[in-house]
């Protein structure tokens, strides 16, 4: 031993040290605060998972996301590269890898049969968007051993972020084909509809748009031209939703988080005027509204990034809560239960506050009854954008039915959206997704299965 | 399993290393070996562990019957069973998709393309068993008469996965009798976790910064990110496996192997020649001493052995055409260097054979990255100038954020950091403390610090994927 040198030995004692201290450390955490979303959980061994090396794999990812003081290394890790960057504080550009199953997820039982696995994806959390899809950033050389099949939303997508005065904003990249894709889905739905259902296509940019980039001011695709690019390809009989202008008139204002790729509450209010707009009424003033704030909220950006800039710079939640009188139902899977529009409860602790929402947004579908008997019924198939939305459609509508794309099945519900609609008598449809969820060809995959 | 993963760190190698020095009697050790190699490979195949075992049987009795008929045709007939016995083993579960595509593209049909998961590190131990039984027949080495100290010399976890291709020959004295001193340890440590900084701290980085390039759409990919990005592939490819090979090196010191270098800073080579002799060198002596020579090497048909060389050493880095595009891509490049281009190469300053050489190599990686040979060209026009624009603010913005770690990578390419600290200890000389404070304490402090630094990534990143396991 006394011959050894001190990096031997060194070596020897870090690393049987790690090895029993992980050992040893019999409470494992479940969940990554940090990153806000769920940890591996230790595999159950079978024969199956043990021959296909499934258990295998399992194990290595339950190992390093229970790695003893993960999130402290993490961090540390973060600021060693930051300390790297050569460029001007506050400007990185991060490049992002979906994770899935994040804490709070309430799980929607939207299993479908086998025969359509593309209908929803039960990893990913109402909350998450996923970022610009890249299905070719995968590795040159892919593994020799065939990759278990992946469920839709499963893929490995990358985003990225670029943080610039403690803000983050996703970078937009104009896909031809998502576009074209989402004109033939929704016009597919409007043949199918014909012209007793009013159909609505709103599109929520995102914050890239508005921040203003003197410097890189060409690193994100504009998504005012994309919009026009599309707004040729949709049938006339779709009423389009110019969110674009009524967010550009307010770009000075709170309309986007800092730390979150949503629109606050604020951005959501101006897209219901436009919707309003386009639909010939007067939008609800919003001093009607009583106004709660909550402060302290680091949203998905910040989780996906970790980005110190944004970590010192959190965001303040405003929320304008409901006067008409209603009732939510939440449906998951067979189960139903009255939940909250304004859901105070995901307000507390660290978690994702954007939740709050329609209290996740995430059911196979729900339903919003209010004492405005007017006859209206609307239904708004929505990503997590909607959540903020919805709310602001209280007083217009006696029912207004709200359906996930991600979420809803036909396998559950017994039926097609067409047919929902036709059930519910329902006049209007909203289409309301942000552009990088129209972009994404496997988002609008979703929508499109929805359709028969 | 591989180095680089937690689990390996911290729960196989403490516990292998515990076991291992604690047992003092030779052949239980092997038995530790054997067993402890097999658990390795069969946590990431539990299945095709059987291909290993057989391959190894097979060869087994292969070379026992060579040495039985030595000097006789039935010798030549178990060479030939057993390198063929090899070869169709790696092509039915390497190249059987390629080889039916290819029919079917050629004529038309539409046979099943049967889709076979490549067996991990079965295109290394073929290559070494082939070694093993050739060596036999040629009288170099003696047949091994203990089928499980073979099994130990294929299966030895420190280069089963990844290589380097370590012949029989080299450690057929070890596996016999073999002596581990602090030193010798010690020397192993240094070397392991200088494998793994490599891995960890440049390739992975460079690998996720190079997403930001390759793959994307290249219409809107301005010049210098194609050159950025195929260089970050460049140090990506290079330091991961030449970090796995540091690592295997590494190991089998700790445990008393020797096996041999395997990569010699190939990027500072002045040729493509050279860059080959520096260059996953255990392939290129492969192809040499069982194929290249006995074609006939450089004394006839020259051209056509080197074509024959080139074509395969393509081919076994996979099984689709852009490998042998790039095989051949240096068949060509050497050939016209023995020709003429060497001494022209020789005779022009360092630095413009350098920057030949590094041209030459960033170009191959181009072929090499892209499965696709249209995106491949269509990257390479964007390399030479046919793209929207120069340079963007992406481009910029990611240069600038990792100039640092660039810097970083490319003096790590370099033998520098190595002859700096030879020269101090040179200057230092007569000084014996100052010296042995350069060995004994400076030199294992930065080890350290390497080695905290890398485990802190490995915690940090999830994103660890292991490029040669496609090979």
């Amino acid at each position: 031993m006394k011959k050894l040198r001190l990096d031997a030995i060194a070596f020897i004692l870090i690393l049987g040290g790690l090895g029993l201290a992980n050992l040893l450390n019999v409470n494992k955490p479940t969940v990554s605060v940090l990153e806000n979303r769920m940890l591996k959980g230790r595999p159950t061994l079978t024969v199956s998972s043990l021959f296909s090396g499934e258990y295998f794999r399992d194990f290595e990812d339950y190992y390093s996301d229970t790695f003893i003081n993960r999130d402290r290394v993490v961090k540390m890790c973060r600021d060693i590269k930051d300390s790297m960057s050569l460029n001007e504080p506050g400007v990185t550009l991060v490049v992002s890898r979906e994770q899935n199953a994040p804490i709070n997820e309430k799980t929607p039982d939207t299993t479908p049969p086998q025969e359509n696995p593309s209908t929803s994806k039960p990893t990913t959390t109402p909350d998450t968007n996923p970022g610009i899809s890249d299905e070719a950033a995968t590795s040159a050389t892919p593994d020799p051993t065939p990759a278990p099949p992946r469920e839709f939303g499963d893929d490995e997508t990358v985003g990225y972020y670029l943080i610039v005065d403690g803000k983050a904003v996703q970078l937009f990249k104009f896909n031809r084909e998502g576009m074209d894709y989402y004109a033939e889905v929704l016009n597919k739905y409007h043949d199918v509809l014909g012209d007793d259902v009013t159909l609505y296509s709103m599109i929520p940019p995102t914050a890239s748009e508005f921040i203003k980039l003197k410097k890189y001011a060409d690193i994100t695709d504009s998504q005012n031209d994309a919009m026009d690019y599309l707004y040729g390809r949709l049938d006339p009989g779709i009423v389009t939703v110019n969110v674009y202008d009524a967010l550009n008139q307010h770009k000075d204002e709170y309309i986007y988080f800092k730390t979150d790729h949503h629109w606050t509450a604020l951005g959501a209010y101006y897209g219901y005027c436009a919707f309003m707009e386009a639909t010939g009424r007067e939008p609800v003033p919003l001093s009607h509204y009583e106004t709660v704030k909550i402060e302290g909220y680091l949203g998905s950006s910040y989780t996906k990034t970790l980005n110190k800039e944004l970590e010192k710079n959190p965001d303040t939640i405003y929320l304008y809560l409901p006067f008409t009188n209603h009732e939510y139902i939440m449906y998951n899977g067979n189960s139903e239960e009255t939940a909250e529009l304004i859901d105070m409860s995901y307000a507390e602790g660290s978690g994702d506050k954007y939740l709050i929402f329609m209290s996740t947004g995430g059911a196979t579908w729900s339903v919003i009854k209010t004492d405005v008997h007017n006859g209206k019924k609307i239904m708004v198939m929505k990503d997590s954008f909607g959540n903020a939305w919805v709310p602001f459609l209280l007083p217009h509508y006696e029912e207004i039915y709200v359906v996930d794309a991600r979420f809803y099945s036909k396998y559950t519900t017994g039926m097609t959206i067409p047919e929902f609609i036709e059930e519910h008598g329902i006049q209007e449809l909203v289409f309301l997704f942000y552009m990088e969820d129209v972009n994404w060809t496997k988002f609008m995959n979703g929508v499109e299965s929805h359709l028969n | 399993m591989v180095f680089s993963s937690l689990v390996f760190l911290c729960i196989f190698l403490p516990v292998n290393l515990f076991l291992y020095f604690i047992i003092k009697n030779r052949t239980w050790r092997n038995w530790l070996l054997i067993i402890s190699s097999l658990f390795f490979y069969a946590w990431g195949e539990p299945v095709w562990i059987t291909a290993m075992i057989f391959s190894t049987l097979f060869d087994y009795f292969n070379a026992l019957m060579i040495e039985k008929y030595h000097g006789t045709n039935k010798a030549k007939a178990f060479v030939a069973l057993s390198v063929i016995g090899n070869l169709l083993l790696l092509g039915a579960f390497k190249y059987s998709g390629f080889f039916v595509e290819n029919i079917n593209a050629l004529f038309g049909l539409s046979l099943n393309v049967p889709r076979i998961s490549l067996p991990i590190g079965i295109s290394f131990y073929t290559f070494q068993t082939i070694s093993y039984v050739v060596d036999v027949y040629r009288g170099e080495v003696g047949a091994q008469r203990s089928f499980f100290k073979l099994l130990l010399f294929v299966s030895l976890f420190h280069q089963l996965v990844a290589g380097p291709i370590v012949r029989y020959s080299d450690i057929a004295a070890e596996i016999e009798h073999r002596e581990v001193t602090a030193t010798g340890f010690s020397e192993g440590v240094n070397r392991f976790i200088i494998g793994l900084g490599k891995k960890v701290l440049i390739a992975n980085t460079a690998g996720e910064l190079s997403l930001s390039f390759l793959g994307t759409d290249y219409e809107k990919l301005p010049v210098a990110g194609a050159w950025l990005g195929i260089l970050l592939y460049a140090f990506q490819i290079y330091f991961d496996f030449s970090g796995y090979s540091d690592m295997a090196i590494g190991l089998g010191r700790m445990y008393g192997f020797t096996y041999k270098e395997n990569f010699n800073y190939p990027y500072i080579s002045k040729s493509a020649t050279e860059f080959w002799r520096r260059w996953h060198i255990s392939l290129g002596s492969f192809f040499r001493d069982y194929l290249y020579i006995p074609l006939g090497g450089n004394r006839r048909n020259h051209a056509r052995n080197l074509f024959i060389v080139w074509f395969l050493t393509g081919m076994w880095h996979g099984a689709s055409w852009n490998f042998i595009i790039w095989g051949l891509y240096y068949f060509v490049l050497v050939f016209a260097e023995k020709l003429f281009l060497k001494k022209l190469l020789d005779r022009i300053p360092a630095f413009f054979s350098r920057l030949y050489l590094l041209l030459i190599v960033l170009i191959g990686w181009v072929f090499f990255y892209h499965i696709d040979m249209g995106e491949g060209l269509q990257f390479l026009g964007v390399m030479f100038g046919r793209a929207y624009a120069f340079t963007n603010s992406e481009v910029s913005i990611l240069f600038r954020g990792n100039a640092l770690f660039l810097v970083l990578a490319v003096i790590a390419s370099t033998p520098l950091a190595k002859r700096l600290f030879e020269a101090v200890k040179a200057y230092f000389q007569g000084n014996r403390t100052r010296v042995a404070f350069m060995d004994r304490v400076f030199k294992p402090v930065i080890n350290i610090f390497i080695l905290v630094l890398s485990l802190a990534f490995l915690v940090g990143q999830s994103y660890n994927p292991f490029l040669y396991f496609r090979f």
